[in-house]
Parts: C-alpha cells; sequence; structure tokens
C-alpha cells in the first residue's frame, strides 16, 4: 500500500546539512499497524509528515496505492490530505471554535456532504471512539484523552485509506493512552484501518504488529510482533 | 465553490460564534471609529457648504440674478426686465438693485464701502436684510436721506471687529458723509445697523434706490442686477430657461453660478479639505482593518495551519477569513452609523456656533454613507482576504508552529 524507496529529507546546506531521513526504504502492506520508533531527533515524524503530505522529501520516491503522491500539484495534495489520509497529530490540533462535531464534520463538507449527512458522520465517528455523547462541547470542556478522541474521529470519519498518528499519546498519562490505542486497535481489527503511529513509548508495542526502528534518519531494525 | 463556501461559512461563523467576545467589540468600536471618521468631517463640510451657500441666497444673489450683458454697467431697463420676470411661473418675487462704489466717512474714519440702492418694501421678499437689523430699523419707502450700515463699518461687529476698519463708534442716529465714486457728497443718518455675520453683508450699507438714481443722474429705471426668488428650490436651472424663453436678454445666472465664482476658493478650500480627509481617513481606515484581520490571522496562523493539513483547501479558508472580515466591518458600520447619527442628532440641537452666530449644522448626506458603506465593506474583503491568502500560502508546518 505504501512503498517507500530511498527517501531522503535534508535540512540546510554544506557543512551544516541535517540529515533528517537519509535513504530510506520500506513498504507497508494494507490493514497493517505499525508503530515507527526511535529516538528524539531519528527522523521519524519527519517521515509521517512526508507520507501525510505536511513536507517534502529532499529525495527518493514513495507512493501509495501507486500513486506517487509526491509529485502532486497543491490543489490534488489537499485533496489527497482530504479524502486518503487522516492524521493525528501530538497536540490533537482541534480547532478550539469548533464543537467536537463541528471539528469532525467540518471535513465531510469539504467533500460535498450536506450538513446533516456530514453531522450523522461524525456522530458515527464520535461514536467509535467513544464520545458521541460529548459532541457539542467544544475542546476547552475535553479532557487531553477525550480530545485526541475527536482528533481520532476526525481521521477516520472520512474513512481513509490510512491513518497516521504522531505520537498520539505523548500529552496523555498512562489511562488516557490506554483508551486512545485502545481505539485505534478497535479501528485495526475490526475495519481493517491501517495505521502508522509514530511512538517512542516501549509499552505501546502490545497494540501494533510491526515496529520500525530509526536512529539517525537511518532506519536500523524492522521487526513483526507475533504476539500482540 | 459552494462547498468551499460552506466551509467558510462554518469556519467564521463557530469564530464569530464562540470567539473571544471582548476582541469583537474591541474590533467593532474601532471599526465604528474608522466609519465615523469617513463621514463625519465632510458632513461638517457640508453644513458650512450650505452656512455660506445659504448667505449667497439670503443676500447678494437670491436663487437667480440677472445682469448686464458685456461690458454695461446697469440693465437698461430693468422696470421691464422686472415684469417680464415677474410673469414667469415660478417665481415668487424679485427686484431691482444698483451697487455702487463709495466712501463713508464718520468723526475724520473712513471706510470704503459698496452702496446698494434697494427697494426697501421689495427686499422683504427677496432677502434677510430687513430682518437682520440689531439696532435701529429697516429702510422705509420714504428714506431718503437715511442709510443702513454693516456692523463692520459701524464698529460695532463683534465678529469681525478687529480685521476691517470701521467708522469708530457709529451708532443709529449718527451723521454720516458718503462720497460716492463720481464725486457726489450726500450726508445721512444712520437709520439701521445690520449684522449677517457675513462680510459681504456686514461691509456693505443700504440706502433706498431712488438715492442712488438721483447721484447718479440715472432713469429709466436702471439697475445693476435684478434678484429673483424661486417657488422651488433645486429648479434654478429650468428657472433661468423659463426667463429667457420670457424675453430677458441680459446675462441670468444661478446663486450656484455665482457663488461658484465668489467663493469658489472658499469652496475648493473646503473641497480639498474635504478630499484629503476623505482620503487620509480612507488609507487610515484601511490600515487599521488590515491591522486587525492581520493580528487576528496571526493569532489564527496555528488554526490555518491545521485546516490546511487535515484537506481544508486555502480557498475556504480565505472565504471564512473574507466572511469574518465583512462581519466585523458590518457590525463596524452599524455601530458607526448609530454613533454618527446621534452626533448628527446632538448637533442639529446644539449646532456648531462660528464668530458667535454662524451655526453650523452637519448635513447628512446619503449618497455620502452610501459611498462610505461600500467602501468600508470593500475594504474589510481585501483587508480579510489579503492575510488570509498570504498566511494560507505558507508551508503547513510553518503555519502550525506559527512561525
Amino acid at each position: 500500500m505504501i512503498l517507500i524507496q530511498d527517501l531522503k529529507r535534508y535540512y540546510g546546506s554544506g557543512s551544516t546539512t541535517v540529515k533528517a531521513l537519509d535513504g530510506v526504504s520500506f513498504e507497508i502492506k494494507k490493514g497493517e499497524f505499525v508503530a515507527i520508533m526511535g529516538a528524539s531527533g531519528s527522523g521519524k515524524t519527519t517521515l509521517l509528515r512526508i507520507l501525510a503530505l505536511l513536507d517534502d522529501a529532499t529525495e527518493g520516491k514513495y507512493t501509495i496505492r501507486g500513486l506517487k503522491v509526491s509529485s502532486l500539484p497543491e490543489a490534488e495534495r489537499s485533496y489527497y490530505r482530504l479524502t486518503q489520509v487522516g492524521y493525528v497529530f501530538q497536540d490533537y490540533a482541534l480547532i478550539n471554535e469548533m464543537t467536537a462535531a463541528e471539528n469532525v464534520y467540518i471535513l465531510s463538507m469539504m467533500e460535498g456532504k450536506s450538513k446533516k449527512e456530514s453531522y450523522k458522520v461524525a456522530l458515527e465517528a464520535l461514536d467509535k471512539v467513544g464520545l458521541k455523547d460529548k459532541h457539542d462541547r467544544v475542546p476547552d470542556e475535553l479532557s487531553g484523552g477525550e480530545k485526541q478522541r475527536v482528533a481520532i474521529a476526525r481521521a477516520i470519519a472520512k474513512k481513509p485509506d490510512i491513518m497516521f498518528a504522531d505520537e498520539p499519546c505523548a500529552n496523555l498519562d498512562t489511562r488516557n493512552s490506554e483508551q486512545v490505542l485502545d481505539v485505534f486497535k478497535d479501528l485495526n481489527d475490526n475495519y481493517g484501518q491501517t495505521i502508522v503511529m509514530v511512538t517512542h513509548e516501549p509499552w505501546h508495542v502490545r497494540y501494533v504488529d510491526r515496529v520500525i526502528t530509526f536512529q539517525d534518519g537511518v532506519l536500523v531494525s524492522d521487526e513483526w510482533i507475533e504476539d500482540r | 465553490m459552494i462547498d468551499d463556501i460552506r466551509v467558510g461559512a462554518l469556519i467564521a461563523g463557530s469564530s464569530i460564534k464562540r470567539g473571544n467576545k471582548k476582541t469583537l467589540v474591541f474590533i467593532v468600536f474601532v471599526l465604528s471609529l474608522i466609519f465615523m471618521n469617513l463621514v463625519f468631517l465632510p458632513s461638517m463640510i457640508g453644513g458650512m457648504t450650505v452656512l455660506f451657500t445659504g448667505f449667497m441666497q439670503d443676500y447678494p444673489y437670491g436663487d437667480i440674478v440677472i445682469e448686464p450683458t458685456g461690458d454695461n454697467t446697469y440693465i437698461n431697463n430693468a422696470d421691464n426686465v422686472l415684469q417680464k420676470v415677474r410673469a414667469v411661473e415660478g417665481v415668487r418675487a424679485a427686484t431691482k438693485r444698483l451697487d455702487v462704489g463709495a466712501s463713508i466717512e464718520h468723526k475724520q474714519n473712513i471706510v470704503g464701502v459698496t452702496v446698494t440702492g434697494v427697494v426697501p418694501t421689495e427686499e422683504y421678499d427677496i432677502s434677510q436684510y430687513p430682518h437682520i437689523i440689531k439696532e435701529g430699523d429697516f429702510l422705509g419707502e420714504l428714506s431718503r436721506d437715511e442709510i443702513i450700515i454693516g456692523s463692520i463699518i459701524s464698529g460695532t461687529s463683534t465678529t469681525f471687529g478687529e480685521i476691517y476698519d470701521d467708522l469708530g463708534e457709529t451708532r443709529v442716529g449718527s451723521l454720516v458723509e458718503v462720497t460716492y465714486s463720481n464725486g457726489v457728497k450726500r450726508t445721512y443718518k444712520v437709520k439701521g445697523i445690520m449684522e449677517g455675520n457675513f462680510e459681504l453683508v456686514d461691509l456693505n450699507a443700504l440706502v433706498h434706490y431712488k438715492e442712488i438714481e438721483d447721484v447718479y443722474g440715472l432713469d429709466n429705471g436702471k439697475a445693476t442686477s435684478v434678484v429673483v426668488r424661486i417657488d422651488e428650490a433645486g429648479t434654478e436651472e429650468q428657472m433661468k430657461d423659463k426667463i429667457r424663453e420670457a424675453g430677458v436678454n441680459e446675462q441670468i445666472f444661478s446663486w450656484a453660478d455665482k457663488s461658484e465664482t465668489l467663493i469658489r476658493q472658499a469652496m475648493q478650500s473646503l473641497g480639498a479639505i474635504d478630499v484629503m480627509s476623505k482620503f487620509v481617513g480612507l488609507i487610515v481606515g484601511a490600515a487599521l482593518i488590515l491591522i486587525i484581520i492581520y493580528i487576528n490571522i496571526l493569532n489564527r496562523k496555528k488554526e490555518i495551519g491545521i485546516l490546511k493539513a487535515v484537506g481544508i483547501t486555502p480557498r475556504s479558508i480565505v472565504l471564512s477569513y473574507a466572511f469574518l472580515s465583512m462581519f466585523y466591518v458590518s457590525l463596524g458600520i452599524f455601530a458607526g452609523l448609530i454613533l454618527y447619527l446621534s452626533l448628527m442628532l446632538y448637533f442639529q440641537a446644539n449646532p456648531v456656533v462660528f464668530y458667535e452666530t454662524m451655526k453650523i449644522r452637519p448635513v447628512i448626506d446619503p449618497m455620502l454613507l452610501i459611498q462610505s458603506v461600500f467602501t468600508m465593506l470593500t475594504l474589510s474583503v481585501i483587508a480579510g482576504t489579503l492575510p488570509a491568502w498570504s498566511v494560507s500560502k505558507e508551508s503547513i508546518l510553518k503555519a502550525i508552529w506559527g512561525r
């Protein structure tokens, strides 16, 4: 589903060049739940941003379902982000002046659905993350875990091919982290949702199928978790 | 595009509904002041224009003034002209006048003036002269050795007193000696002192029309001007045509034509101030709206980055800020209008007083209001669109990081 070949991302130039990603290649198949791990500055978040078209690679090729997304013009990249990819940010990235439902259904409206239909889709997504009853709350009225679950609902409402999550539990305590990871696991197990999650917490490994580890911009290990 | 509009409206709507109300009130307050700045001074200048043009109608020119053609000093048969003019439908009143140059002397004080010969009984329907006598009385039909002098000449003007030469403390009953431009001297008793708080009036002197005829040896009803008042204001141009059609071959001017010539400079200055004020107001207004919206957008840069990251099109984002900006500006215009109309009401009741008696009441010009509303709304779209467009073109990550 995702094919990455010799992907590089360099910042700066000359002697000050920082090699955030330095020739990474791997493939992710549909329905996998992959954890990308590594120390801070290892390049894991950079990779995720490139795959979600939030940043550009310096070199290399990556395709999603055979489509060379890196070379899409901006309008199509925007459409791709809207329809094909779900992205969960570390700090939730919700719009504070919108309710949970509005944060979710704005994307359906962008896709051309009516407000009523979009609202229904949003409620279904919020239901999947256990927040249907809090659909009318604004982010300030939600806990950190709840905010992150709204962000997940936003990501899954459009039924994306693939969902990226950038350290989704970084700002959460263990109980809230477990709730969020349970949602991911449920989406992966029951809906076949492909998920690529960046994390540095070793205990998150028990939720995923596969762990890819980065160090200094280079892939150093790619392991399958047999018994999760 | 429809989806962009719907999403833009949703973003703007939620921002208005749940945004910081204190910020909203502050923005609307500032915008209302910008609107006020656009309309208030022009209204005051409009009031001044009305005041000055009112003077021109009430004293020297009436609604329409007929003057001699070419190099002629006089209209040769003014009575005939008056007869034709009075027969024209829509003419309320008309009179003839004789303006001559003279000097007035009193106790060795000499002042150069224009002396106007008037038909006293007719002036009541033509001008305000009979109604601005602050001491004594206006001329009567038998006033042959009497004169009305302006308050500046008499030395009693409270408005222009220190600017012009005067006759000293001339009072009603004082005797003054007038030397006309042809050298003839006459002594008159001051019958009244007039004060219109308008230099053209207060530097003038009035005597009976027949007195000027005598002094200059004129006959057959000569006049330097025939002053006409009409029934319906605003129809001066049509009335000019009608008077021409009635067989009057002299030069015919409306008060506006004459005002344009006489106070053109003053009006041009006021006009220049008006244009400058509008221009500066517009620039300041545009800059302020831009700054307000730009600061607002900078505070929401992260939000713009997030919206782009999840797939909202830049066009929706730009539209949302255009809507938001239009909403702010519409509220600002509304608040500004209330403020403006309140001030207009106040100044109608308490006019700005110039020279103690000249009362300037601001004029509400609907066209100016429409122009200002339109200008503000246009500015709001530009001010909302430009910064949002610029931010929406930035890299998503930079926007999210707020850089």
